[in-house]
């Protein structure tokens, strides 16, 4: 395509821009990266022009250039770009160094192979160190401005390759000491040291003279590619972990430097503190956070360094700088803020919350660092919005809601609010704030009550509303009017049905019980034939049940003819299934019948009679199980479907939470092969049990399944056998599902926990050996195991009730040769052929000595864990 | 820290959109650290489109409010910061920083540095306050001086250039977007070791300090028992100070007259140096007494180029500036209203404008109006249902006046008059608008002697003061008003 004029690009970018994704799919999309790239030599084109082009190169590379090899294709091409710009002023300079910056690491080209990275990375350092590059980077006018953009680049390539300036901070620091440009500096120079710290302690290693000052990167290439490589594997959160963990749990290993190490890093540090003042609020506060970040993990380190800072940064309504504040505070706690600066800080928090001269949202947020302040000894639960301790009702009153407050400004005070209620003491009093909360929680109602209010009034109140129950939620005084207020409103605004089942969804039963009753009263109790009819059938179908079902079924049976239109009949219809539901018979059953001859419309009339079949002939809960919706899939409006659910429900297998306990009983009695015994509990009656076993990694040959006819809670069951037929004498665990049916008719099927089998699970005795020569039998077995076996010797630890009890308890039934205290030799049988021979010697102080032979070597480290662990088990 | 996009958006109700994307910016190497920070829970940045229809869907700007709709209605979808979660293509975006005002939206997302799941506090998100100063920042920009709509273009048309050099990787490095202007008309300007950041160049010109005191009084009154009656005074003393020289030392001190209000709430401008611990601590959280620290207060700083507000405060006068009380009655399609207004006798009586702003709302137009006025004269705005008293530059001698009247309302139609959810029934306010120049409620002021300055040449210093209304009520004490807490408090202290 031969060159653009200036409005064709304009024409491109801005189709470009408004979708990106459909731009590339069409047929410019190919050629616009390499067209772009080839443009910015354009002479034809303005500077203004370009500049534009790179505008969109920083923001979409990854469009421009999908693949590595295109993106380090891209970025020589736009460093070859710059190196021919005339000597002349240039806006393009800037613009091409973050563009070629932005292509290497957006197309995951940056690395020690890339040309295009080993091109950038010096010309980068040679121009944050302000190093002669001759004519061509331009007048010295631009020097400064190029200076600062390439310590951003930088800072962008550390902050995505963690440790890649590792080998700079010593230079860094003597720039910064000298005439550079300090903020640019002090923040690449914060950044790298962070994650050289961060990624050093995480490796065990030392600082390693890093940060000594020097003028040129310490001996040959400054780019450390091997530190880089540690910092991708864990890209480290910049956040100080918030609430403070554990130090190994923020993932920052704790770092011991030497005290010369020690030193240099204070120095850097407080040089980097030092001239912080001069440093943009916003670079301030990132300062902050960094150092914080850096020094947390450091021993012997005190943070003493922030607190000439602190009453500076107290005192402005910044947002960043206060934010950071907290940071620290929550990085060092009591090593930086005592009992009293913690008041101190909470009273200017307090301050900045209510500060007439800050906007809302600055408000807010300080709201939520309220909620979410970094005690120094929090009481709570970590990670639970609170009030601090420190918040007493003095300082509490000036951030009180009220119904002139913005609503978001509404809800973060209500909580605090809430929460200042739960700790006061004077209940119940005229101007107490729980009576005040009372008379809010009214207004906002009376609001929500406003016929043509908008949505937006409605949501508040019963947000509100929801807010107050969650935290006050065992204080009757607050939910008995709160209850009765919200009934009143439903009669007021019977719209506003899809809010109440909302939060009848949502709420427990301390609100929600109350609440069902009161508002199925204020239903009932209407004439049922006005404009609201189809809310307070909503209404109803949430909240009906068996209770009051006569005056219930009176209202239906004087609403069903006013349902006319299809809609109604299905929001009564609706009602009638969560009557039948809830097992609502008597009664009922005349109204389904008025209702099949009454209504006009056919599918009504079919439902009608429907319901009234299934509530003649089904028992209760078979009715709740055939209607009630299944719990894998939301209902749908369409009473069709939710019926439909309900029947396949029967029909189908369904998923479940085992009611049934499986576990392994006491060894039994020895057949042919190892046998578990399996015990059974039940937590209600289950009919039709299969229970179906799978051996993990196939070691035993497949397992039959077990049925059993019927089990009842409390009843005893017999044993179930299983029969194990191993093909490698080797523990394992059984995956155990079961198919069942329930008495309510339903076909369930669960996932037990797995069960274990182990390596003594498969022990089996010899054949009676012949009885006169029971230790020549023994010693023929044990010469039979070498050469092709193993032997081993190991000590085994006794319990205090000594060997005799120990061989009783586990290796009876094995036991060939006894001759007790000094002797006991042993022969295992372990199916499917191999064998294990113990000699027991003379027991010594704490433990015995063993020598173990068996013909399979593999039994061997199974056979040492058993013996080691017996005394445990004794 | 990083943000890793920012939008602009304008608020256009009765469009199909109800919005256009006016500016956008994203930071792909932010997103490339998003992606490996946030894992399994990463949700990609949104093309302007989708976000655009999700983000005022969230805020409520669109015009569907007619139905519930659970995503956003449900109680318990509760938001109580500016950081909202937006539904897009199945996934969750969060957090987006969002706020309207003047109907334009700006949003961005910051960067979160971990899994998003479980959600981490905002408290512990470095990005979030850093996203908020990058919109206050643009705010400040495209309104600061702004008359026009032809001049918001203007402005949004520098804004590109501007993030590219305030933000050019998604870092904010000055949130002063007018610094950044000045920096690129300015680059020649050579720098030395000690120049600030966020001082682009240095003053060349006659040295000149000025210092303006604007405070405004907000009031809530309701000549009840039962309720007591709130005021409160809020100060911004803004500065500045064209100086030779770097870094500039300049100190100011506000002082009062022995019996002035103490000056509370005290919030600094960044570049001041030092704080006594006396101006950290004075604040109306505290019962108020004698002990009070009454200045003078010191501000020792070092002056950016342009204007700025060296710091606000808050204070407790003892009394309102002007006391009154509103009655209204309602009598079918009549009201009937009485107002009196008091100046206290303190005050400076010499106003540049003083009105009494008395709106009707949900009511129809106004069809006709009897009434008496002691002073001044009364227009009337029929179809905006509403009244304005202009009381002028004087009280009377008195330093009391009065109103009364009937008001008859038309029809209602619903489309034009005003609609409030607070005033429905009796529940109505008047407000007062009033300036009173080189004046102060708390008695603050800044003595020229008392400026001290560090630079080469000894520069002008000018002072100026104003007091201003803002949210001025005065109930109708005749039917319920929406109170305060204090309000109840203080009655409870009083009694």
């Amino acid at each position: 395509m031969g060159p653009l004029s200036r409005e064709t690009w304009a024409q491109r970018l801005g189709a470009f821009r408004a979708s990106p994704s459909t731009f590339m799919a069409g047929p410019e999309g190919e050629d616009l990266g390499r067209d772009l790239l080839s443009e910015l030599r354009s002479e034809k084109l303005s500077e203004q022009t370009k500049v534009s082009l790179l505008a969109l190169s920083l923001e979409y590379p990854a469009q421009l250039w999908p693949d590595g090899t295109a993106a380090e294709a891209a970025a020589t091409s736009l460093l070859d770009t710059l190196v021919l710009l005339p000597p002349r002023p240039s806006a393009l300079r800037r613009p091409l160094l973050l563009a070629a910056t932005t292509a290497l690491v957006a197309g995951d080209a940056l690395g020690p192979t890339s040309e295009a990275s080993r091109r950038l990375l010096p010309l980068l350092l040679c121009l944050a160190c302000s190093r002669d590059l001759g004519r061509c980077f331009g007048p010295a006018s631009e020097q400064r401005p190029l200076q600062a953009t390439a310590c951003e680049c930088l800072r962008e390539l550390e902050s995505c390759k963690p440790g890649l300036l590792g080998g700079c901070l010593g230079l860094l620091r003597g720039l910064l000491g000298q005439e550079g440009p300090v903020q640019p500096l002090s923040l690449l120079l914060a950044l790298a040291l962070r994650n050289a710290l961060v990624i050093q302690a995480k490796a065990g290693a030392g600082l390693q003279g890093m940060l000594m000052a020097a003028d040129t990167p310490s001996g040959g290439d400054p780019w450390n590619w091997a530190l880089a490589e540690e910092g991708d594997t864990h890209l480290q959160p910049q956040a100080p972990s918030w609430p403070p963990a554990v130090e190994e749990e923020c993932g920052l290993a704790v770092l011991e430097p030497s005290p010369e190490e020690a030193r240099e890093l204070r120095a850097a540090v407080a040089q980097l503190l030092d001239t912080s003042y001069l440093l943009t609020p916003v670079a301030q506060a990132q300062l902050l956070w960094l150092l914080g970040w850096a020094l947390r993990g450091l021993r012997g380190q005190p943070p003493v360094f922030f607190k000439p800072q602190l009453v500076r940064l107290l005192g402005t309504a910044q947002l960043t700088l206060l934010h950071a504040v907290l940071a620290l505070k929550a990085a060092f706690g009591e090593a930086l803020f005592t009992a009293q600066d913690e008041a101190l800080l909470l009273r200017r928090l307090t301050v900045a919350a209510q500060h007439p001269a800050l906007p809302l949202p600055a408000h807010l947020f300080y709201l939520h660092c309220l909620l979410s302040f970094p005690e120094n000894w929090p009481l709570g639960p970590m990670g639970e919005e609170a009030a601090p301790l420190l918040l007493g009702p003095q300082m509490g009153h000036g951030l009180v809601p009220s119904l002139l407050h913005d609503p978001m400004a509404l809800l973060a005070r209500l909580h605090l609010l809430c929460l200042l209620c739960v700790e006061d003491e004077e209940k119940g009093q005229e101007r107490s704030p729980q009576h005040y909360l009372e008379e809010l929680l009214a207004g906002l109602r009376q609001r929500a009550a406003l016929d043509g209010g908008p949505r937006a009034s409605a949501t508040l109140c019963f947000q509100a509303s929801y807010l107050v129950v969650r935290c006050l939620a065992t204080q009757p005084t607050v939910l008995t009017p709160l209850t009765h207020g919200l009934a009143r409103l439903y009669h007021a605004r019977p719209a506003l049905a899809p809010h109440f089942v909302d939060l009848l969804n949502r709420v427990g039963p301390e609100l929600g019980e109350p609440l069902r009753v009161a508002l199925r009263q204020e239903v009932v109790s209407q004439p049922g034939r006005d404009e609201a009819l189809r809310w307070h059938l909503q209404i109803l179908a949430k909240v009906a049940d068996g209770d009051a079902l006569s005056a219930t079924l009176g209202f239906l049976g004087a609403a069903a003819a006013h349902c006319t239109d299809w809609g109604l009949q299905q929001a009564l219809l609706g009602v009638c299934r969560a009557l039948l539901r809830a097992g609502a018979g008597d009664g009922l059953a005349d109204l389904l019948q008025a209702l099949a001859r009454q209504w006009e419309d056919p599918d009504g009339r079919d439902h009608a009679r429907l319901y009234y079949i299934l509530l003649a002939h089904l028992s209760g809960p078979k009715l709740g199980m055939a209607l009630g919706p299944s719990p894998a899939a939301p209902t749908l409006a369409s009473s069709l479907v939710a019926e439909n659910q309900g029947f396949a429900a029967v029909l189908m297998v369904q998923e479940a939470p085992a009611p049934i306990r499986l576990s392994v009983g006491p060894r039994g009695v020895a057949g042919a092969g190892p046998v578990l015994q399996l015990q059974l509990e039940v937590l209600e009656p289950v009919f039709s049990l299969e229970l179906r076993f799978r051996v993990q990694g196939q070691l035993y040959a497949p397992l039959e399944a077990v049925h059993v006819p019927c089990l009842c809670p409390g009843r005893p069951c017999r044993p179930l056998l299983l029969s194990l037929q191993p093909r490698r004498p080797a523990p394992t665990r059984l995956d155990v599902r079961a198919l069942y049916t329930t008495p309510t008719g339903l076909t369930c099927h669960a996932h037990l926990p797995p069960l274990p089998v182990n390596f003594a699970d498969l022990f089996l005795p010899f054949p009676q050996a012949p009885e006169g020569d029971k230790l020549g039998f023994f010693e023929a077995l044990w010469d039979s195991c070498l050469p092709k076996g193993a032997e081993s010797r190991l000590w085994c630890p006794l319990g205090p009730q000594g060997l005799e009890a120990l061989v009783s308890r586990h290796l009876e039934p094995f036991v060939v040769v006894a001759q007790p205290p000094t002797s006991y030799l042993v022969a295992i049988r372990l199916p499917p052929d191999s064998r294990l021979l113990l000699r027991l010697e003379v027991a010594q102080a704490g433990g015995v000595p063993v020598a173990f032979r068996t013909d399979d070597w593999t039994v061997l480290p199974l056979a040492g864990d058993y013996l080691r662990g017996l005394s445990a088990t004794v | 820290m990083a943000q890793r996009a920012v939008w602009l958006i304008s608020h256009e109700p009765g469009t199909p959109l109800c919005g256009t994307v006016r500016f956008s910016r994203r930071y792909p190497t932010v997103e490339k650290r998003a992606k490996v920070f946030n894992g399994a829970s990463y949700v990609p940045i949104p093309e302007d489109g989708p976000f655009l229809k999700a983000l005022l869907f969230e805020l409520r700007l669109l015009d569907d409010d007619k139905d519930f709709i659970e995503s956003r209605d449900s109680c318990s979808h509760i938001n109580k910061t500016s950081v909202y979660r937006l539904l897009i293509g199945g996934g969750e975006l969060w957090p987006v920083v969002a706020f309207l005002k003047n109907n334009m939206i700006y949003a961005c997302v910051p960067l979160v540095e971990q899994t998003l799941s479980p959600r981490p506090p905002l408290i512990s998100i470095s990005g979030i306050s850093q996203g908020f100063e990058l919109l206050f920042g643009v705010q400040d920009f495209l309104y600061l001086n702004q008359k026009n709509d032809t001049e918001l273009n203007t402005k949004l048309n520098q804004l590109p250039d501007l993030l590219l050099q305030a933000c050019p990787f998604g870092t904010l490095l000055d949130a002063n977007l007018q610094n950044s202007l000045d920096s690129i008309n300015f680059a020649s300007v050579m720098h030395s070791q000690k120049q600030p950041a966020w001082k682009v160049g240095t003053y060349k010109g006659k040295p000149q300090v000025s210092i303006s005191i604007t405070e405004k009084v907000k009031s809530m009154q309701y000549d009840k028992q039962d309720i007591a009656d709130t005021w409160q005074v809020v100060g911004t003393v803004t500065c500045k100070c064209d100086l030779e020289g770097i870094m500039p030392n300049v100190t100011i001190s506000l002082s009062l007259p022995t019996n002035g209000s103490p000056l509370q709430d005290i919030l600094v401008h960044p570049c001041v140096t030092s704080l006594d611990s006396a101006i950290l601590t004075s604040s109306s959280i505290d019962a108020m007494d004698d002990s009070a620290f009454s200045g003078p207060y010191k501000f020792p700083f070092t002056p950016p180029l342009e204007s700025f507000n060296l710091c606000y405060y808050t204070s407790q006068v003892p009394v309102p500036p002007i006391l009154g009380f509103y009655q209204m009655k309602e009598e079918e399609v009549q009201v009937k209203i009485t107002v009196n207004l008091k100046l206290h006798e303190s005050v400076k009586n010499n106003f540049e404008f003083c009105e009494a702003h008395i709106p009707f709302y949900n009511r129809g137009p106004i069809t006709h109006v009897e009434y008496k006025v002691s002073f001044g004269q009364l227009e009337v705005f029929r179809e905006k249902s509403s009244l304005i008293w202009i009381i002028g530059q004087k009280f009377p001698k008195s330093m009391e006046i009065s109103l009364s009247g009937t008001v008859t309302f038309g029809a209602k139609s619903h489309e034009k008059q005003p609609f409030d959810e607070i005033c429905i029934g009796g529940t109505a306010y008047l407000k007062l608008h009033f300036k009173i120049l080189d004046y102060t409620l708390t008695g603050c002021y800044a003595d020229q002697h008392s400026v001290q300055v560090f630079a080469s040449g000894k520069p002008k210093i000018s002072t100026h003061r104003k007091l201003i209304s803002s949210d001025y009520y005065i109930w109708n004490s005749k039917a319920p008003a929406p109170v305060t807490y204090g309000s109840l408090l203080l009655v409870r202290c009083h009694n």
